[in-house]
């Protein structure tokens, strides 16, 4: 897995490319981690590279979720395959934040 | 050298208990099917080598081993087989240490030597292994037919590489433990006892040197996977366990050596025994698991493992969800006791387990049989990570079902038994509106939570379920059409409510808004419509939809899967009754 960090306008976008196994949930939840702490508090997640997400990939989310929701906070996911949506809507995360079509549709709603 | 009296160990000679002047040298393998162990017994009359193997390599030890004891004193070379599965030869087939005409005899029962002397790529498991396998000579047939008439009397054989033996059969009928036996002298040196133990294979034989017994592979052969392979038996396998444990508590064995893992004390082979003939027992009327059967049964693994790990993923996401949300309310006690009802970092660390395997060994084997094999242990470690019905009372009780019936489905096939089910004539449409409404409405009513008990294990139980617990038509409208009711179809209930959760869960899983069942009555049945326009698009896993199709031959008809222009149907046909 690798992650490409762009810093836009409306927020900062960790492209994701490869499955979120359990290799790769601790060095996503790193690169988030990273962002927020230098104050980077507007996290797009996008998704468009990722086939596969394990439980410890939703719970780096969830996680996430968790410390991204103070006044002014945003976080986010887009372009999401069929399998990883499915996942998302069925574990119930759809409620938690918002998932967007694509990178452009999100930070524009931001 | 270890003194002889104790375990024996791997890759090391040692004395032979019971057998003064005879050393052994095990080689034991990390248990897998495609080589056996092998181990190599010498006395000052000769060398015998029980099972060379499977791969390449271990006959290369073996060759070196045999020239190490040749160079000190030159003695001929006997291989014995188990028996005549490839797991527990092929490696030597290419080594020119044993091609070679006349440098060792290969020993192995009648009927295995027949298979072996005409490459029978059934019986020596050749074809579902996936071995290439040419003809071998076999210089010594045990149990041979034509010593029967002359049982108890001693016959002198003598081999082209110098050896001459003495060999009986049942040489005291009376002292035998129900099992055909023979017993072979090789000069003045120690005893080699044979005892025919068919079950696993007709030409099974397990080998005793003085207090070892080595067993071949009678110890699994009740194991899913294994029990059924062409050539197994039942009433044999059950008789040859029951004599084995007789010569283990009769003959003063102290140790018994496997074809496969490490040797065991007597007093648990006993215990095994015991335990593999109960099994065994249990086995009657399993399906021949020859190379057909073992290829759907890949294939059946590989689909239940992409549904096995959707089903557990979403599992896990949906009580890490349910954590998230008691942690919002400050239950931190009670979401840390939620979250361990399922492991998920141990259930992702399986999942991977067996992609990584599965993608590794299609590059290297066209066997089905270890992909087959490796799906049985990671769903029985599953089986382990999830407390079933604690989580059904939290999370939608349909996700615990299928996976709990996933897991099991997949054993009973293993293991050769028809998946159970039954087809009976029902009306689809009350069948489909109670799937529905089943499907529509949260595990416990607003009525249920505020008549609900008022105590604080109650109200956690109720909160629990209350956020676990979301109905998957909760948010979707979902039609069900028809103008054709009653309409009686045969139809198996149990694997037509799994289908068709599966179908509205995959509809609802991609976004689709509105859900339409269309049932009605044509030519070819009773068919039932599911369509939805779908929110995420793109390429979808062929394997789910090889899936469904399986699920609903078992269901009682057949599947057609259709995606268009962003539009997802699924039509369902049965026999109209």
């Amino acid at each position: 897995m690798d992650i490409r960090t762009v810093h836009r306008e409306g927020g900062t976008v960790l492209s994701v490319n490869g499955r979120i196994d359990t290799t790769a949930a601790p060095e996503l939840d790193h690169a988030i981690l990273q962002e927020i702490d230098q104050g980077n508090r507007k996290i797009l997640l996008d998704f468009s590279g990722v086939p596969y997400i394990s439980s410890g990939g939703l719970r780096v989310i969830l996680a996430t979720a968790k410390k991204l929701k103070n006044p002014g906070d945003k976080f986010g996911l887009c372009s999401l395959s069929p399998e990883v949506f499915k996942i998302m809507k069925l574990a119930g995360f759809t409620s938690i934040f918002s998932i967007y079509p694509d990178e452009g549709e999100a930070l524009a709603r931001w | 050298m270890p003194a002889g009296d104790g375990p024996l160990v791997s890759l090391t000679w040692q004395p032979v208990p019971g057998a003064p002047g005879a050393l052994i040298y095990p080689l034991i393998r990390k248990i897998d099917v495609i080589s056996s162990n092998s181990y190599v017994i010498t006395t000052p009359e000769v060398i015998l080598i029980v099972d060379p193997g499977g791969v390449p390599e271990q006959g290369e030890q073996l060759s070196r081993l045999i020239e190490a004891c040749r160079e000190e004193f030159d003695r001929p070379v006997f291989a014995f087989l188990t028996h005549s599965h490839v797991d527990h030869f092929i490696g030597i087939q290419s080594n020119a240490a044993f091609s070679v005409q006349k440098a060792v005899v290969f020993a192995v029962h009648h009927a295995g030597a027949l298979a072996l002397e005409c490459g029978d790529r059934t019986v020596t498991q050749a074809d579902i292994l996936q071995q290439p396998l040419s003809p071998m000579k076999v210089g010594l047939r045990l149990f041979a037919p034509e010593r029967e008439d002359h049982a108890g009397l001693p016959a002198s054989l003598c081999f082209p590489n110098g050896a001459e033996i003495t060999i009986v059969q049942d040489p005291a009928k009376a002292d035998s433990p129900r099992l055909p036996h023979e017993q072979i002298r090789f000069g003045n040196g120690p005893a080699l006892d044979l005892y025919h133990t068919p079950g696993h294979s007709p030409d099974s034989i397990c080998l005793r040197i003085g207090n070892l017994l080595f067993v071949g592979d009678l110890l699994f052969a009740a194991n899913p996977g294994v029990a059924g392979l062409t050539g197994w038996s039942q009433e044999s396998l059950v008789r040859s366990l029951s004599g084995a444990e007789r010569l283990v508590a009769e003959r003063g064995v102290t140790q018994v050596c496997p074809g496969h893992g490490n040797v065991i004390s007597a007093g648990d082979a006993a215990r095994m025994f015991s335990r593999v003939r109960a099994d065994a027992q249990s086995l009657s009327h399993i399906a021949e698991l020859n190379r057909d059967r073992a290829v759907a049964t890949a294939e059946y693994a590989t689909d239940c493992m992409e549904q096995v790990n959707e089903l557990f993923t979403i599992m896990a996401g949906r009580l890490a969800y349910v954590t998230y949300i008691l942690d919002e309310l400050g239950e931190a006690g009670m979401a840390e006791e939620t979250a361990a009802l399922i492991s998920s970092d141990a259930i992702d660390e399986l999942l991977e387990a067996f992609r990584d395997f599965a993608g590794e060994y299609q590059k290297i084997s066209p066997s089905p049989v270890p992909l087959m094999l490796k799906a049985a242990q990671v769903m029985g470690k599953l089986e382990r990570t999830f407390q079933r019905n604690e989580l059904a009372g939290i999370i939608d009780p349909t996700l615990v079902r299928r996976a709990a019936r996933l897991l099991a489905d997949y054993i009973t096939m293993l293991r050769g038994f028809t998946l159970p089910g039954e087809r009976q004539v029902l009306d689809l449409v009350p069948v489909i509106e109670a799937i529905v409404t089943g499907l529509s409405l949260p595990l416990l009513s607003d009525e249920e939570i505020l008549s609900g008990p008022d105590d604080e294990g109650a109200f956690s139980r109720i909160l629990l379920s209350r956020i676990g617990s979301r109905p998957l038509l909760d948010e979707v409208e979902c039609e069900v059409v028809t103008k054709d009711s009653p309409l009686l179809a045969w139809i198996d209930r149990d694997h037509f409510t799994d289908l068709l959760t599966y179908i509205l869960e995959d509809l609802v899983g991609t976004g689709a808004g509105r859900i339409g069942i269309r049932i009605r009555k044509g030519e070819e049945g009773a068919t039932i419509t599911i369509t939805g326009i779908l929110a995420v698009t793109g390429a979808r896993k062929p394997l789910t939809w090889r899936f469904l199709r399986g699920l609903a031959e078992r269901a009682g008809g057949s599947l057609v899967v259709r995606q268009q222009d962003g539009l997802q149907s699924f039509e369902f046909t049965a026999r109209a009754a």
